[in-house]
């Protein structure tokens, strides 16, 4: 895993983003885009950036779950929460991948190797029940076919 | 027409029939977050590739959605002297080779994956487009340009109409535009159906500047994409609609707040909006006509309750996106306490239909009570989910039997969710509802932004209620104790209910909580119960039996099944015990065996073991008191 980077790095790539403006979320995007999650110093970055406190920042990131201070797992499974994949058996797919995968949702393994989360309906309801497996879908799926993919991400990843 | 907008479009024009008329067949692929699932960015890439290597004379590019998602990915090819176009459906990568050399080398067409002809003459193989059983009925006018233009191509919406609303509205005061929103009748299009003129001229009045414009294009309802299929197929559509507003309203800057998931719908409309600010149509003294409009596209960051405005400006503001306490009321004070109006992605999208065409025409569309056209999606246990755009007064049976498709085999009816989790639950029985406001307000729900879903026998009401309710609780912004402790209380009560410690006063108390909970702050919270509010009405005898007898009707509830083996010896039996999570299912000395201490109820045994895994219910069967006093 790559150290955290340097606060004179979090400061140039926030650099264009003033106090005021509506710039905390672009800010957040900005960094979570560039390293694929939000490293603790780049909280107080931000802060003294935009001119506000840690603890306001830190507020708002705790708020929305798209955001993440840990960094992403080699293989990312995202579980589609939405209706029409409850409605085909979503549910019994998140059960059958947290026990293959021993994690809960919103857990990642120790080696980071993998991380399981819970996703929000996207629109592609005609690949229902659904996961993604690092931003690409894996549709029409049946448990069965679930638990065999979660096994080779665990002997693979 | 301002004259500097007319050089406008009319470079745009000449570009663009300049490429219609190159004499190249053309091929555009659907690329759309629906498309994408299926392998869209694949085919395209194919498509490249083959008519690259065989040194084919063609233009390949993209277009946004027809609504066909069930059918992804869409291809539509326009023949070389722009003589025919065809839509094609279900063009997966594996097809791509054949796709071309069908369409670009042999004869010209494909009729097994031909949907219709759209432009041009039909053939006994290939009728036309508006033929299609899910075309027929259509009004597509929000949707004219989905399917049909590249959305990442200014040009192209301008060639067909674009920004001619934008013109007429330059004509006007600023009062003419808003009368003219109002004669035309636009009701918001995010579920509340408010007079979209009357909140511009809230607007217009306030008395403080700056002053700010807000799409909500934050569509979180699971199973609503309308807004999606607009971002990705024409974006500009919206953007023109944005220009409107500020010019009735005096805004100077705008903001378009997309929700995370929605990735691809971001980069378009920023694309958009770059390129309307290289043509001149953002930016300062727009088309020389004095008006300053700059327009923002804002990412979310994965928050329901930042649907609600005043949530969405919390979190444009860079706090946690909790909804405040109305009044005081956007128009007076919005982001940064300015005036501000947050309408719908639909409801600006209309905008300029309305100005370009004219109030009479844009509600002329039906009689319904419900002015101008809506777009639809549809999943669930359906044959096809996809979008339509229909005018308001069709019903549910036509969305579902029509469009829909039907459901899928082996499904029956058992009900479906108009609007979202906020919105509530009817039963099969109300299938031929309209689809317009009124009804919908009548049984207290709403209609919603535009998802409708739709559910089969094997669904538990008890199931969908804590699926709802619980996405309420999760999505609480936490500043309401009846909204965040009463969605909190009444999952544990549905909870409870579904492993079988159900009691006859949890419907009473459930009744409370959903009379109790209209006391929140926002709509969030105000309606986070009224899927349980109606599935008590219209399902009760569900919760009765699973109250007192303790079983579930759908079989679907983990803590009042089982699973058993009906057959031990069956030689699947083994395949069985192998895709079990839990190791559940162990070879002893008396044979095979299921532990039910172990089983999470996850259902794979009996996907790969039909014949030797049984589902029964976990309680013994009892003959309950009513059923005995009722006969």
């Amino acid at each position: 895993m790559a150290a955290e980077p340097s606060v004179r790095e979090l400061r140039e790539l926030v650099a264009e983003f003033q106090p005021n403006r509506g710039h905390l979320l672009p800010a957040l995007h900005k960094v979570q885009d560039t390293y694929g999650y939000i490293p603790k110093r780049a909280i107080e970055v931000i802060a003294k950036q935009l001119r506000t406190t840690p603890a306001l920042v830190y507020g708002a990131l705790s708020f929305y779950s798209e955001f993440r201070t840990v960094p992403p797992a080699k293989t990312e499974i995202a579980w589609c929460s939405g209706p029409a994949c409850r409605l085909m058996g979503g549910d019994r797919i998140r059960e059958a991948l947290e026990h293959t995968l021993e994690l809960p949702l919103g857990g990642h393994s120790e080696d980071h190797r993998y991380a399981l989360h819970l996703g929000q309906c996207n629109g592609t309801c005609h690949e229902a029940p659904q996961i993604w497996v690092n931003g690409k879908v894996v549709g029409r799926l049946t448990v069965a076919e679930a638990i065999r993919l979660a096994r080779r991400i665990r002997e693979e990843a | 027409m301002n004259e500097r907008l007319q050089a406008i479009i009319d470079g745009a024009k000449r570009s663009y029939e300049a490429w219609l008329s190159n004499g190249r067949p053309k091929v555009s692929v659907c690329l759309d977050t629906s498309s994408l699932a299926r392998g869209a960015d694949e085919t395209l890439a194919r498509i490249r590739e083959v008519v690259e290597r065989e040194g084919i004379d063609a233009d390949v590019g993209i277009t946004g959605s027809w609504g066909f998602c069930w059918l992804e990915p869409t291809v539509t090819v326009r023949t070389a002297a722009g003589t025919r176009t065809i839509l094609y459906g279900e063009v997966t990568p594996d097809r791509a080779e054949e796709f071309v050399r069908r369409t670009l080398l042999e004869n010209g067409e494909y009729p097994e994956l031909a949907l219709g002809v759209v432009e041009g003459v039909s053939s006994e193989g290939v009728p036309p487009l508006s033929e299609h059983r899910f075309m027929k009925g259509q009004v597509r006018r929000l949707m004219a340009n989905c399917g049909v233009i590249d959305p990442e191509n200014i040009d192209h919406y301008l060639a067909r109409g674009g920004y001619e609303g934008f013109a007429r509205a330059l004509e006007m005061t600023p009062e003419q535009i808003i009368q003219e929103v109002l004669d035309s009748g636009l009701g918001g299009r995010g579920g509340g159906g408010f007079p979209t003129g009357r909140k511009w001229d809230f607007l217009r009045n306030a008395t403080a500047e700056p002053r700010y414009l807000v799409c909500n294009a934050d569509e979180g309802d699971p199973g609503a994409w309308v807004n999606r299929i607009l971002m990705e197929g024409d974006p500009q559509l919206i953007i023109e609609g944005m220009l409107i507003a500020a010019r009735a309203t005096n805004a100077r800057e705008g903001y378009i707040y997309i929700r995370y998931e929605y990735p691809l719908a971001f980069q378009r409309m920023k694309k958009a909006v770059e390129q309307a600010y290289e043509k001149g149509l953002l930016g300062k003294d727009i088309v020389g006509s004095g008006l300053d409009f700059d327009l923002i596209v804002f990412r979310g960051a994965g928050s329901y309750v930042c649907g609600e405005e005043t949530g969405l400006m919390s979190s444009i503001d860079g706090y946690r996106g909790m909804p405040r306490i109305k009044p005081p009321f956007p128009a007076q004070a919005g982001l940064w306490n300015k005036p501000t109006n947050v309408n719908n992605v639909e409801s600006y999208a209309n905008a300029p239909l309305i100005l370009r065409h004219g109030a009479a025409w844009w509600s002329g569309v039906s009689d319904a009570k419900d002015k101008g056209t809506k777009m639809f999606t549809i999943s669930g246990a359906v044959k096809q989910a996809g979008c339509v755009e229909i005018p308001f007064g069709y019903t549910v049976r036509q969305l579902l039997e029509q469009y829909g498709g039907g459901m899928r085999d082996g499904s029956v009816l058992k009900g479906f969710q108009p609007g979202g989790p906020l919105s509530g639950i009817l039963p099969a029985s109300e299938i031929d509802l309209p689809l317009a406001l009124d009804p919908y307000r009548e049984r207290g729900m709403f209609l919603g932004s535009g998802g409708v879903v739709f559910f089969d026998q094997h669904t538990s009401i008890i199931d969908l209620c804590t699926y709802f309710v619980g996405f309420a609780e999760d999505e609480s912004c936490g500043r309401c104790t009846t909204c965040h402790g009463g969605t909190q209380r009444a999952v544990e009560i549905l909870r409870r209910m579904a492993v079988g410690g159900g009691r006859e006063s949890d419907l009473d108390k459930l009744e409370d909580l959903t009379r109790t909970l209209v006391w929140s702050n926002c709509l969030h919270g105000q309606f986070a119960l009224t899927t349980v509010k109606l599935a008590l009405r219209y399902f009760r005898d569900e919760f009765e039996t699973v109250i007192r007898e303790k079983r579930d009707p759908a079989k679907a509830l983990p803590g009042l099944i089982r699973y058993v083996l009906k057959n031990p010896s069956a030689a699947s039996v083994e395949e069985a015990a192998a895709i079990c999570p839990t190791k559940a299912i162990v070879e002893t000395h008396a044979g095979w065996e299921l532990d039910d201490d172990l089983c999470i109820r996850c259902g794979a045994c009996r996907e790969v073991a039909p014949d030797a895994v049984d589902v029964v219910d976990r309680f013994p069967a009892r003959v309950p008191d009513v059923a005995a006093a009722s006969g």
